[in-house]
């Protein structure tokens, strides 16, 4: 792993330069502990954040999803506030008080109408939404616990053999089955699916999250820092996060349209999310029925678009992310 | 794959997980450099382990699916008497506490016996069952993975080549990204489905195709096997494009090159030699996970094989199949996994199981 | 070889895909590729089929007598005797015939009895078997005779706990002695469950620890299931059975070889080589997931009136997706056309004369059950509600409100008036005395309209509303409805009934809170367990009589808890929630109940009493009459009116005497049709008794 040559070569630099100034005493004696040193840099001129954001606006690809995304979101979330916006789970009649039932797409109706007559336009977004705090919060617990067993089975040597041994068990589970299980058991219902989905996929984040501590952890910055007797919290917090930040985010990009696509798997088995809770899981099965149709095929064609759309735009902008925030790429 | 039940229906989502960095076998995160172990011992170690987990699953699996209401039991709970309810569950042997059972069953395995179905198929060998599924899932999905490999392999050197190579726009390499976000993005639910419903239209025209699988029509097979390889061959080419990539930046590539070694020769004996490894890595779990079958197109083409039978059997509460079930999957995907490792070891001699440490 | 071959043809597809997607970013011209793909494909493909030559059959079947349709649920035995599912008995109903059988007016006929008759106070009923019908194996080879013994041998094994059967409820209660010998037979096959897992030394321990005596029992000779000889079969009633020649169209009476069966063991219809067949279909092939094949018997007694020789199930897990196009495609002869693209089908030009309605399934009523015994969250107010459910102006207001035509719309969109139920039996089920029982002077207000009306239910909403405001209750009142979301529409239909009320009655009077329940063991999660405060429940006739309709409001029952019995206990609080005024109308409904069951002998009577009872329990607003059944839309072949009718039973199933068409029937010629089946089927009833 070269990823972090760069930032240990300048402390060794910096170490180098100032032996000569000091004499014998002064480099024999133990030196006091300031917590305002740890505030010093002396890295001129590069900042990791700033090169990492460099290289991914340089990405035109990623740029564009990134735009994509940030756009599909900011709509799923200003939708119901615009104006002329219809309710996502409200039948509508018409005069006679007969539904609209299966309304092609159309002025009043964009995406067209089900078959009892919700509007599609905004099901698809209430949909979209229900989708993404599935994914965004599936993504913050296993970011959470991650990062949490990772460091802890990292940076405590006593505790590696316990959650390598517990690790190596688990990993070996199919998650599928997992998910179909607990879906099954448990009521059909949001907390049930993110249950279910966070439950294996932190174990993933922790091997990655243990693996960079390990390589950081006894490197000699780090351990010039325990030698001058800063606590163990402060190394984590300083030294080894800002490191993982890249790991963490790239992972939790992906874990989204993970989440997305196994909650269309489990409604496609159905054991998903109830109707009443429009999730792009059941349009999109309710749709796939309506396949045969060629003028129903609307019904199946936008909330997969958007679908679509959602998953490539996380995994490019993952992907790019992952390749952008690695200091090999850094020029200097 | 990782550890996906259906190659198809959670591929997707598995390879977009496994996207960033190939999957680390357990070895490589071991406690501590145990110099000295063999492959051999390697191995023992591993299968132990997986008999632990096998335990630990099935025992999960075993009280879980106690937790669900015995009404499920029944098909005609409604008009049943106490004592009918009591009789019935009897006769599932449901009466018995649940260590007792447990304990029976797992002496059952041990004998190489799965029991009989309750519910499924009232009575029938399980064995039976699942031997008279398996073959067609694996003979359907082997050669969906041969059909990925021989598409994907050539796809991914074409996208990795084009990638660096001087063309000004890339086309192979835009055009194979394309395929793959493509596969990756849809729900397979989905382009499956299209798949049917075009392609049988399409083909139709010219020769009679019918919508549905018959073993004993060649034509029939097509479809399914093609809608099946879709995954692996966007899992293939993504993979060897990225680190053919990887590869081709590489120190030792550099020094070829200054060598005057032969820009084919490179290609061949260096980048492509590496970049193949993760995918002979995978290559066992794909192939063992065929068992399993694919619950999508097996279930639009009607194919009698094992896809969605899990799904199916735990939806009826016959708990005897789930439980032989989940055994049979998870010991697929353990094996899946170890196997791969293994190949890896043998291809990759830079890779020692159980050696030093970190590689990445 | 086929393989290698389709092979071949998946990576021709695979090039073609690559070259169509190639080809489609760079020019946007597809359709050149798709030509290339199918081109391509044909060389390929006139290998295989020259292979497969034999298989191939014509797309249109209806000429040759072959009948096929999809099938979504395998079997899950073969084993009459012990399988209760719908659609696991169809199979039973074509192979194995039964004493009686219906025409297409729902008229009883003979079939393997020749004739019958009862004594005066209908306890004990004679059949004379018919002579010479064979048991035959799956290829059409005579094994047996048919005889009385038959019937007895099914009784025997059905009754007996060790087989585990689940039609036995049809016998507890009506069969002499046939619930004792049940009992029975599970107290002994728990005592040797108990000697096999050790908690007892011996089944006489086993017996002195649990208080039963060995020298009670009775033998099957006890039982009321005699054959007197080869060809006379003799019945003993529990009670007077005035309507026992429905019961017997269940599965529970069918006929079995006894001496196959004792071979057999518990291999018994395992599949279709471990059954014997007397019925007009005997099932040749048997894949599960693949396929079912049932051909004409070769020996049956009766082989006129069998007109289809051969039907096919082909298997498909998503039945409901792909059958509508393979029946445009003329690979089968029978797709069910969902409410989801029915609207569709009308208004193509192409497939709006193949789809028709369906008879309304009358087996089944739905209705909207209020719950006065609430056992839910205190979230939903369960206190309030309560009060709001004791009040009988406010159960009139959701009566009234409920515009079920407009509930209706999400399961039938094209004719929902078709399935509503005003009462709680529904019409054309039972006639007495030349009657319908919904023609009966009690249930006529009711049956000949419709019981929504904006008006009243406002004026009711009013009344109700003072008179809760003045008991101390919280508005809105909150409605808690559940539905499993494993029932096909449940959900919409849901959705719409919370939109309909709410903005009719206001929400500041109700406010329905639509929540899934769990999908498996749903009823005893929710409704046995009085977790709903409103909600839709059904119940399913068992014979041809009324009483069969007031079980689900009796005494304990796990429908709306309106019993006062205060020595039930529900969810461990004694079912003391019913005001004063609720308990006097549940008293009185009782009362009515009770007489019109002690009468037996007069079936007019009997019939009025119980119309009476059911108006009382509607009238009082306890329960909200909604729907019946529905086989929703389909595009068959299949000529709708010929075949067999009945309301219950295995004969509706039966694809004896059903005839098949050159076209589909056109919705309109069916709604026709249907109309004069109707009259044809009150005068036939009439005519009967």
């Amino acid at each position: 792993m070269k990823k972090f040559k760069k930032a240990a070569d300048n402390i060794s630099e910096y170490a180098s330069r100032g032996y000569e100034a000091l004499s014998d005493d002064e480099l024999f004696s133990s030196a006091e502990y300031r917590p305002e040193a740890l505030e010093h840099l002396s890295n001129a001129g590069y900042s990791y954040w700033r090169s990492s954001l460099r290289i991914y606006l340089k990405n035109r690809t990623a740029m564009f999803f990134l735009c994509l995304i940030a756009i599909t979101l900011f709509f799923t979330f200003i939708q119901p506030y615009l104006q002329n916006q219809k309710d996502p789970v409200r039948i509508y009649n018409d005069a006679s008080g007969i539904q609209i039932r299966n309304r092609q797409p159309d002025s009043e109706f964009v995406f067209g109408t089900n078959a009892i007559g919700q509007d599609l336009w905004s099901r698809t977004w209430s949909g979209t939404r229900t989708s993404l705090f599935i994914g965004f919060t599936v993504a913050c617990v296993e970011a959470f616990i991650g990062v949490f067993i990772g460091i802890l089975w990292g940076y405590t040597r006593k505790l590696d053999f316990f959650f390598t041994e517990i690790y190596n068990i688990f990993d070996n589970i199919p998650q599928t089955l997992v998910l179909i299980l607990i879906s099954y058991v448990l009521r059909p219902s949001l907390k049930t699916i993110i249950f279910a989905l966070c439950l294996t996929g932190w174990l993933t984040t922790a091997r990655y999250i243990r693996n960079q501590v390990l390589i950081i952890r006894d490197r000699d910055y780090n351990l010039a820092s325990r030698c001058l007797g800063t606590p163990a919290r402060l190394i984590i917090l300083r030294n080894l996060l800002p490191f993982l930040v890249s790991v963490i985010t790239m992972r939790m990009a992906m874990a989204i349209p993970y989440a997305i696509s196994n909650e269309v798997f489990v409604t496609y088995i159905g054991l998903g999310l109830p109707l009443n809770i429009p999730s792009l899981g059941n349009l999109i099965v309710s749709g796939i029925d309506k396949m045969m149709e060629p003028n129903l095929r609307y019904q199946l064609i936008f909330p997969t678009i958007v679908l679509s759309v959602v998953t490539v735009s996380f995994y490019i902008i993952g992907n790019a992310f992952a390749d952008a925030s690695d200091p090999k790429n850094h020029v200097v | 794959m990782e550890s996906g039940l259906d190659t198809s229906a959670v591929g997707s989502a598995i390879s977009l997980r496994m996207a960033r960095g190939r999957r680390i076998p357990a070895a490589f995160i071991s406690r501590r450099p145990a110099r000295g172990i063999t492959m051999t011992a390697y191995i023992i170690k591993r299968i132990l382990r997986s008999i632990i987990t096998l335990f630990l699953i099935i025992t999960a699996v075993f009280f879980l699916l106690r937790l669900m209401p015995i009404e499920g039991y029944f098909n005609n709970y409604e008009k049943m008497s106490p004592t009918q309810v009591r009789v019935g569950l009897a006769n599932l042997g449901l009466n018995k506490p649940v260590h007792i059972q447990l304990f029976t069953f797992l002496k059952g395995i041990l004998g190489g016996d799965l029991g009989v179905s309750n519910r499924y198929r009232v009575k029938y060998p399980i064995i039976r069952l699942i031997a008279s599924k398996m073959p067609l899932s694996v003979e359907i999905g082997i050669m969906a993975v041969c059909l990925g490999l021989t598409a994907g392999v050539p796809l991914g050197i074409l996208m990795a080549r084009s990638a660096r190579g001087r063309g000004r726009f890339k086309l192979w390499d835009k055009f194979g990204t394309a395929i793959v976000v493509l596969v990756e993005a849809i729900p397979a639910s989905v382009y499956y489905l299209f798949i049917q419903i075009y392609g049988t239209e399409l083909i139709n025209k010219f020769i009679p195709l019918p919508m549905l699988f018959d073993e004993s029509k060649a034509i029939t097979w097509a479809l399914p096997v093609f809608s099946l390889s879709l995954g692996t061959m966007a899992w293939c080419a993504m993979w060897i494009r990225r680190y053919m990539a990887d590869e081709s930046t590489k120190d030792y590539v550099m020094l070829a090159r200054a060598k005057g070694v032969p820009p084919s020769v490179i290609f061949r004996r260096h980048i492509f030699r590496n970049a193949f490894v993760p995918v002979v890595q995978g290559l066992p779990s794909m192939l063992l996970l065929t068992l399993v079958g694919s619950l999508y197109v097996e279930s639009r083409y009607s194919i009698p094989g094992m896809g969605g039978l899990l799904v199916d059997v735990i939806k009826r509460q016959d708990n005897t199949v789930v439980q032989a079930l989940v055994l049979v999957y998870s010991a697929v995907s353990i094996l899946g996994l170890l196997l791969g490792d293994i190949a890896m070891a043998l291809l990759d001699p830079r890779i020692r199981l159980a050696g030093k440490g970190e590689t990445r | 070889m086929k393989k290698v071959l389709s092979l071949v043809l998946c990576g021709v597809m695979l090039f073609g895909f690559a070259a169509g997607c190639g080809s489609s970013n760079n020019n946007g011209v597809p359709q050149d590729s798709a030509q290339a793909q199918g081109d391509t494909g044909t060389p390929a493909d006139t290998g295989a089929s020259s292979e497969a030559a034999p298989q191939e059959t014509p797309a249109d079947a209806a000429g040759d007598g072959v009948f096929r349709m999809l099938y979504s649920s395998e079997y899950t035995s073969l084993n009459y005797l012990v399988v209760v599912n719908t659609y696991e008995l169809k199979a039973a109903a074509n192979t194995i015939d039964g004493l009686t059988e219906y025409d297409e007016y729902g008229v009883a006929l003979p079939a393997l009895a020749e004739s019958w008759s009862s004594n005066a106070d209908n306890t004990v009923w004679t059949f004379k078997i018919r002579q010479g019908v064979k048991w035959v194996d799956k290829n059409g080879k005579e094994t047996a005779d048919v005889t009385a013994q038959d019937w007895a041998d099914a009784a025997k094994y059905v009754n007996d706990a060790h087989n585990d059967s689940a039609l036995q409820y049809m016998y507890s209660g009506i069969v002499k002695n046939a619930e004792e010998y049940y009992e029975q037979t599970a107290n002994i096959l728990d005592a040797e469950n108990a000697v096999t897992d050790g908690t007892s030394e011996s089944v006489e321990a086993y017996y002195a620890e649990n208080d039963i005596d060995p020298s009670t029992f009775i033998t099957f000779e006890d039982v009321g299931v005699k054959a007197l000889d080869e060809s006379t079969l003799e019945y003993t009633m529990a009670v007077p059975i005035p309507y026992f020649i429905s019961v017997l169209s269940y599965a529970s009476y069918l006929p079995v070889y006894g001496p196959f069966l004792e071979e057999q063991g518990d291999y018994f219809g395992i599949d279709n080589e471990s059954l014997l067949y007397c019925g007009a279909y005997l099932m040749s092939d048997y894949e599960p997931n693949v396929k079912h094949i049932f051909k004409a018997n070769p020996l049956y007694w009766d082989k006129g009136k069998v007109y289809i020789q051969e039907y096919q199930h082909i298997y498909n897990a998503d039945e409901s997706t792909l059958a509508p196009a393979m029946f445009q495609r003329g690979e089968i002869d029978e797709a069910f056309i969902g409410a989801d693209i029915l609207d569709n089908w009308f208004t193509n030009p192409e497939t709006k004369d193949l789809v028709r309605g369906n008879m309304p399934v009358i087996a089944y009523s739905y209705f909207y059950a209020f719950n006065f015994e609430p056992r839910f969250d205190a979230q939903y107010e369960p206190d309030n509600w309560i009060k709001a459910v004791n009040n009988e102006n406010f159960r009139q207001a959701l009566m009234y409100g409920l515009d079920r035509v407009k509930a209706l719309t999400v399961q039938d969109p094209y004719n929902p008036g078709s399935l509503m139920n005003n009462t709680i039996t529904p019409a054309t089920f039972a006639v007495g005395a030349g009657k319908d029982f919904t023609q009966y002077d009690a249930l006529k207000p009711f049956s000949n309209g419709n019981n929504f009306d904006e008006a009243k239910a406002a004026e009711f909403r009013d009344k109700a509303k003072t008179e809760l405001t003045a008991a101390g209750a919280s508005f809105p009142v909150k409605i808690l409805m559940p539905f499993n979301p494993s029932t096909t529409n449940w959900d919409k239909e849901c959705q719409v009934v919370e939109q309909q009320l709410e903005s009719l009655l206001g929400m500041d009077f109700i406010d329905i809170i639509v929540e899934a329940g769990p999908s498996t063991g749903f009823l005893g999660e929710v409704r046995r367990t009085g977790k709903y405060a409103f909600m839709k429940c059904n119940w399913g006739a068992d014979y041809a009589d009324p009483q069969t309709w007031a079980e689900p409001f009796g005494n304990g029952n796990s429908y709306n808890f309106m019993y006062t019995d205060e020595s039930k206990v529900l969810a461990e609080q004694p079912v003391t929630n019913k005001s004063e005024e609720t308990q006097a109308v549940v008293t009185e409904y009782y009362a009515k109940a009770d007489a019109a069951k002690a009468q037996t002998a007069d079936i007019a009577a009997r019939y009025a009493a119980f119309a009476e009872a059911e108006a009382f329990l509607i009238q009082h607003a306890i329960i909200v009459p909604f729907s019946v059944d529905t086989d929703g839309y389909t595009a068959t072949l299949r000529d709708p009116f010929s075949g067999m009718f009945a309301p219950y039973g295995l004969s509706p199933f039966r694809y004896k005497g059903v005839k098949l068409l050159e076209k589909p029937m056109s919705n309109e010629a069916f709604e026709a049709a249907y109309a004069e089946w109707r009259a044809a089927w009150t005068q036939a009833q009439s005519a009967q008794q």
